[in-house]
């Protein structure tokens, strides 16, 4: 079988922080030790844009993967669909140290409530965040683990597809993705050099479409062409590199909290888990003096610096603001909602 | 002034009787070697629980208005910007906490002390008075906490 190795992938920290670099280093020593797996390294993620070799080998990658980043793995699993590298959220079970036994006891997730994704593929991406460690063991475990668990995977949907019985569906993609090269192509081979390219900066949007119900409203907000739709009028961000480095206004006025800003400064905006209760923090702000303005506020003032800076007119909240609240009541609950009952259950 | 005692559902949070209170910053004031000295009340403590980062964006020195951001905390459950209790000069920030800021889980209103400002502490509160904003915001607050992050309230 030509797709039984896994490959696993390390994306770079920006800079050259010392200490990251060689947490880097020794995660790939190891891996490189480790049977079964193709290991490769690409920059940060979030910067490469569609010309650079290393988004180029992402999209050519089949089968399962592993993808280590600097990034919450929310942030990097839907900057990856939104790119066409697609799969099913795999489970990560690596825990950082700090978290306390109240993860235990988060339960299964609720079925999303969000459009999710589209196309995609039968395989698995599992995102690990380099920051929940400083030392490269946890890590080499977690691979092994979901080496064995993707093998295990495709084991027995091979017994199920001997067997007899699989839909089309099934036996498809089980062909395309797991035994036969896309379009007899053999994945190309990359040099390390032009994979490791370091690319400039970029900043925008990514959209987690496990939460996103297609509302609309940062498409309204947005005053700079960064959102559109595609083709089955789906919310996109279109335009990524229209958005304004450092502004992260419309995640404030998704009402999903869907909008991720992979390297802003607070967790919640940039994808952290909203699962663990020690991994999703509320924002206090308001309770500490900053309830001066509210997220909608903030928003709109953040969505006027740039206009201002882009020589436009400042238009405050006249402008593209939700019309929220409706309804907020109905449908199952999330793990938000979880979270905020535990919160109650702490009697604060 | 008597020392008050702020019941949070079950837990109980002192409010010394010597102190003054920022009530929107739920920050205590004292006056220390004629500068004011500034500290998480137990109130804000038990709310934000174990701190794990603190941050300061100005520096000793620097002039800020009310309610002008200076800091960003991050806690085990919460994370949040931090704005000046009043206006005036910040003199300094206790350097023990940059260190190490579960000081402030351990004696917050000691050495867990956050920083020294010199202005005008006119517009703190006294205990009866903090503990009165307390209890007339705890409906909000417990509304604020539960209510989604990044959204209205
Ligand atoms: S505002 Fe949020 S939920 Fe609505 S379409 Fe945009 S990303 Fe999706
Ligand atoms: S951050 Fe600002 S510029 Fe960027 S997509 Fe959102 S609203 Fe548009």
């Amino acid at each position: 079988m030509s797709r039984t190795r896994l490959t696993v992938v390390l994306s770079q920290a920006q800079g050259k922080n010392p200490a990251k670099r060689a947490l880097e280093e020794s995660i790939c020593a190891a891996l490189i030790m480790e049977p079964g797996l193709d290991v490769s390294v690409v920059p940060y993620l979030y910067d490469l844009d569609a010309n650079h070799t290393g988004r180029l080998f992402l999209e050519g990658v089949q089968g399962d993967m592993v993808v280590l980043t600097w990034l919450y793995p929310r942030a990097c699993f839907w900057l990856l669909d939104r790119d066409g590298i697609k799969g099913h959220f795999g489970e990560s079970q690596l825990k950082p140290a700090d978290t306390d036994e109240d993860d235990e006891e988060a339960s299964e997730p609720e079925p999303p409530k969000g459009i999710g994704s589209v196309e995609v593929p039968d395989r698995h991406i599992y995102c690990l965040d380099l920051r929940d460690f400083n030392k490269h063991e946890p890590y080499i475990d977690e691979v092994r683990r979901i080496a064995r668990e993707c093998k295990d995977r495709r084991e027995a949907k091979l017994k199920q597809w001997v067997q007899g019985n699989p839909t089309m569906v099934q036996l498809g993609s089980y062909l395309r993705d797991s035994e036969q090269p896309v379009n007899g192509k053999e994945h190309p081979t990359f040099q390390p050099e032009e994979l490791l390219k370091q690319p400039g900066r970029r900043w925008y949007p990514v959209i987690d479409y496990s939460r996103c119900t297609n509302c609309m409203e940062c498409i309204d907000f947005c005053l700079f062409g960064v959102y559109g739709v595609d083709k089955l009028d789906r919310i996109l961000v279109e335009n990524q590199d229209n958005c304004k480095r450092g502004c992260p206004a419309c995640s404030r006025v998704c009402p999903e909290q869907a909008i991720i800003f992979p390297d802003y400064k607070t967790p919640a905006i940039a994808g952290a888990p909203v699962g663990a209760i020690t991994g999703l923090k509320i924002d206090l702000t308001k309770l500490f003096g900053g309830d001066a303005q509210d997220a909608l506020q903030q928003a709109a003032l953040e969505r006027d610096r740039e206009l201002v800076n882009d020589g436009r007119d400042a238009v405050g909240m006249t402008v593209g603001m939700p019309k929220r609240q409706t309804g907020k009541d109905q449908g199952p609950k999330d793990e938000l909602d979880q979270l905020t009952d535990a919160l109650d259950a702490l009697d604060i | 002034m008597q020392d008050l005692t702020f019941m949070m559902g079950n837990f109980a949070a002192e409010l010394p009787g010597d102190l003054r209170y920022a009530t929107t910053n739920h920050m205590w004031c004292r006056a220390a070697d004629g500068h004011l000295r500034f500290g998480f009340t137990a109130y804000a403590v038990r709310l934000m629980q174990d701190v794990y980062f603190l941050d300061w964006v100005v520096n000793p020195g620097d002039t800020v208005t009310q309610l002008q951001q200076i800091g960003h905390i991050e806690t085990s459950k919460a994370v949040a910007d931090l704005f000046a209790p009043v206006g005036g000069t910040i003199v300094a920030f206790n350097q023990e906490l940059l260190k190490d800021p579960s000081g402030i889980n351990v004696d917050k209103y000691g050495a867990g002390w956050l920083f020294e400002m010199a202005g005008d502490a006119g517009i703190c509160k006294d205990v009866q008075e903090y503990h009165q904003f307390l209890a007339d915001n705890w409906e909000k607050t417990q509304r604020l906490i539960k209510g989604k992050i990044n959204t209205e309230d």
